[in-house]
């Protein structure tokens, strides 16, 4: 208890920090608001109001859509390839072509296709995020150990058996991270796709705030989308270790 | 032909690095084993003895030659043959009773049945009160010992064993030695053993077959006992004389396969 | 990804991408879908190479180069500082484990309306918000790589005579490369990644910038333009990168 205060001790310092630096002047208060005042705000004037719930529902369904559209659709691509020759031999030069390409560089082209809704923030996300799930996949089916495949051949799996039996269990380690990779870019796509385009999801509440020169507010709305995320990958963490408990 | 003996016939493989010119690893290689032996097959590191076990297990297309099992020649890997290996090939994500039920899934068997097969084969390798340990939670000796009950559990016709007692420690190795000569004497098999420890051969086989430094050839086959003679029989001086006489063969190959003149 | 060398392999690999391609001029050209969603392929090419002469494009890609690049330059210099310091100070380690824990997985990008009304919407704005999305992988790693040093490097080179500084720089540094490239290699595409996204939000040309005007303009050649353009800048940074990773750590065995 005593040692796990102590480890979290910084920061404590930094919200003491956050809140004396404004209060005795050392930062003007409409730069940096008190983190008193940032507290006040989040629950006066996001959540009561209900903007929080409203914005925050919105964004979590688009991201929710975005990444599972992303990870059944890169686990099937990623597993094809591994293991069927003529669909690595076509699609692998189309993702090394595509793969140095800044992911945030689509959503113009997503707005442009499917509009100012929900469609082109789905879409952004997904497309963001496919190729990291795919690549693992890859990777991890390509990486195992062949031996596994032949043990499983010899005791009489079929080839079809052995890609569900034994390929996609081994390569989970690396599916999993890949996961996580994908976890963070989409709440990265995600929010960069809400402040350019729509009325709806936290990304656009916080510039609408900011540009409203709501400052204490702007600032209770970054918070929570950063707390957000952090509780997100937190939550897949505990999740992947409880997947890959046989791991010592 | 009997139901489990098996036939190189004049079996060549090269081996194509992704880098590199290929290499010629078994060059030519005959060799009959009869039913319920027990064969090792010696040689030094890189002579391609595990690539014939590879070839006989199906996993490696056959390029030229052919390997007949029971007369007719194989096409790919096939319940008849199973296979134990150095690195164990244990699932790590299933539990000690999930890997040695596998292939008992695989053969169909009626649930009962099947639980109590796999019970009986940890019971064999004394694995009783491990058997919802992960393997990542077992020790090396363990591990291949839950492979070796997973590979009986369907009891083939025919085991390949490719240096499986190599990642052990030599008291370990001892043991497992103990323990596989009694199950084959519970249950006889006929059995292809791949190894470059001299000692372990004369310890386990009926026959030994000694091959060529890269590439790969039978130079020698040497009788250390009748098949199912006891293993006690032999005398100290018998045994030695063998392990001398098998480690002058293997000397020489070892040397050449290191690049030193023998 | 499937490797294979030579005339065929080099056939094979092109051959995908020249079936999008014409894929994508006819089905444009068929007008299954308006001009306006998917401009030919071949009058993209015209207007890259347009954009090209004008100098509109090489002026947007040396902006969002030098946005992009300088931000990563700050936060490898400020992640590898921070990292080992955090690796051999035990106060540095107390003070920044738990922020940089928590900064790690938390979408860095929430902030960018912050760095707008801190710093403006000019250059050092968008570099400090890239600067600040990229330094923590780097932290992480060059923390990681300074503990994981071989202890034994360390001694010995105590024991033949070498200072402490000369220990840090001349055996832990070295030692510690291969993990802290690797963070870098991490830290590159992110850095791309804002700042193109901190220019679509606060303009100023840029490779961003520029795409999302001809968006609202609905300008669709330029934008797709744009993004070639965008995936050849992003392409020759990785693989300078990649190149670096080699000459810097020629002595360490990798499958290349």
């Amino acid at each position: 208890m005593a040692a796990t205060a102590w480890r979290y001790a910084p920061l404590l310092l930094l919200v003491a920090a956050w809140e004396a630096a404004p209060r005795i002047g050392l930062i003007n208060p409409a730069a940096l608001p008190p983190f008193s005042l940032v507290v006040h705000a989040w629950w006066y004037k996001l959540f009561l109001p209900g903007d929080l719930v409203l914005h925050g529902a919105a964004s979590l369904a688009d991201l929710t859509a975005g990444l599972a559209l992303s990870i059944v659709v890169g686990l099937a691509l990623g597993l094809a390839m591994a293991w069927y020759r003529p669909i690595d031999l076509a699609v692998s030069p189309l993702i090394g072509a595509l793969y140095p390409l800044p992911r945030s560089a689509l959503i113009p082209v997503m707005i442009l296709w499917f509009g100012l809704g929900s469609g082109s923030k789905v879409a952004s996300v997904f497309l963001g995020c496919l190729l990291p799930v795919v690549l693992s996949t890859y990777n991890g089916a390509r990486g195992i150990d062949r031996v596994l495949v032949w043990s499983a051949l010899a005791a009489g799996a079929r080839r079809r058996a052995v890609l569900w039996e034994v390929v996609l269990p081994a390569a989970m380690p690396e599916i999993l991270a890949g996961v996580r990779n994908a976890l963070a870019l989409s709440f990265i796509l995600l929010v960069a796709a809400e402040f350019l385009v729509g009325r709806r999801g936290l990304g656009y509440l916080i510039s609408f705030l900011g540009e409203g020169g709501v400052y204490d507010a702007m600032f209770a709305g970054v918070l929570t989308v950063a707390a957000v995320g952090f509780l997100a990958d937190r939550l897949y963490l505990l999740f992947m270790t409880w997947m890959l408990r046989w791991r010592e | 032909m009997s139901a489990s003996g098996i036939s190189f016939r004049r079996v060549s493989h090269t081996y194509r690095p992704k880098r590199g010119a290929p290499l010629l690893a078994l060059d030519g290689v005959s060799l009959e084993v009869r039913e319920r032996e027990f064969l090792a097959i010696l040689g030094p590191s890189g002579c391609g003895k595990s690539t014939l076990l590879y070839l006989l297990g199906g996993f490696l297309p056959i390029e030229a030659g052919e390997i007949l099992v029971a007369g007719r020649p194989i096409t790919g890997p096939g319940r008849d043959r199973g296979i134990v290996f150095q690195s164990f090939a244990l699932y790590p994500w299933k539990t000690v009773r999930q890997n040695v039920l596998y292939g008992l899934e695989k053969q169909r068997r009626p649930r009962r049945e099947r639980e109590r097969r796999a019970q009986e084969l940890i019971e064999l390798v004394h694995l009783n009160g491990f058997e919802d340990s992960y393997p990542a939670q077992l020790s090396g000796g363990m591990k291949q010992r839950v492979a070796i009950a997973r590979t009986l559990a369907t009891d083939p016709e025919i085991l390949l064993m490719d240096e499986p007692f190599g990642a052990l420690d030599a008291q370990t190795r001892a043991l497992m030695h103990e323990e596989l000569l009694a199950i084959m004497r519970r249950a006889p098999k006929t059995v292809l053993f791949v190894t470059h420890d001299v000692r372990e051969a004369v310890a386990l086989a009926d026959r030994v077959a000694v091959m060529s430094a890269r590439p790969g050839r039978i130079k020698e086959i040497v009788d250390i006992r009748a098949p199912g003679a006891g293993r006690n029989a032999m005398s100290e001086s018998a045994s030695a004389a063998l392990v001398e006489r098998l480690w002058q063969l293997v000397r020489g190959e070892a040397m050449l396969a290191q690049g030193v003149r023998a | 990804m499937a490797r294979m060398r030579g005339i065929a392999g080099a056939f094979l690999r092109t051959a995908p991408l020249v079936a999008v391609a014409l894929l994508w001029e006819a089905f444009a050209r068929a007008h299954v879908v308006s001009e306006f969603l998917l401009p030919p392929f071949s009058g993209v090419v015209m207007r890259l190479f347009e954009d090209l002469v004008s100098g509109d494009l090489p002026t947007g890609i040396a902006l969002t180069v030098y946005r992009a690049l300088a931000g990563f330059a700050l936060a490898a210099v400020f992640g590898v500082a921070a990292g080992i310091l955090m690796a051999r100070v035990a106060a540095m380690r107390w003070l920044l484990d738990p922020l940089v824990s928590i900064g790690l997985p938390m979408p860095k990008i929430a902030f960018l309306p912050v760095f707008i009304l801190w710093f403006g919407v000019f250059d050092a704005s968008k570099i400090l918000m890239v600067a600040f999305s990229a330094v923590f992988p780097v932290i992480v790693a060059a923390a990681a790589a300074a503990e994981g040093v071989d202890r034994a490097l360390l001694w010995s080179a105590r024991s033949l005579g070498a200072s402490r500084r000369a220990i840090l720089w001349e055996i832990a540094l070295p030692a510690a490369s291969p993990q802290i490239v690797t963070g870098l290699q991490v830290a590159l595409p992110i850095s791309l990644i804002v700042a193109v996204v901190a220019e679509m939000a606060m303009g100023g040309e840029g490779l961003g910038g520029t795409i999302m005007t001809e968006m609202r303009f609905a300008d669709s050649p330029g934008v797709f333009a744009g993004i070639i353009a965008i995936a050849v800048v992003g392409s020759l940074l990785i693989k300078a990168m990649e190149l670096m990773r080699r000459r810097v750590l020629m002595w360490q065995a990798e499958a290349a």
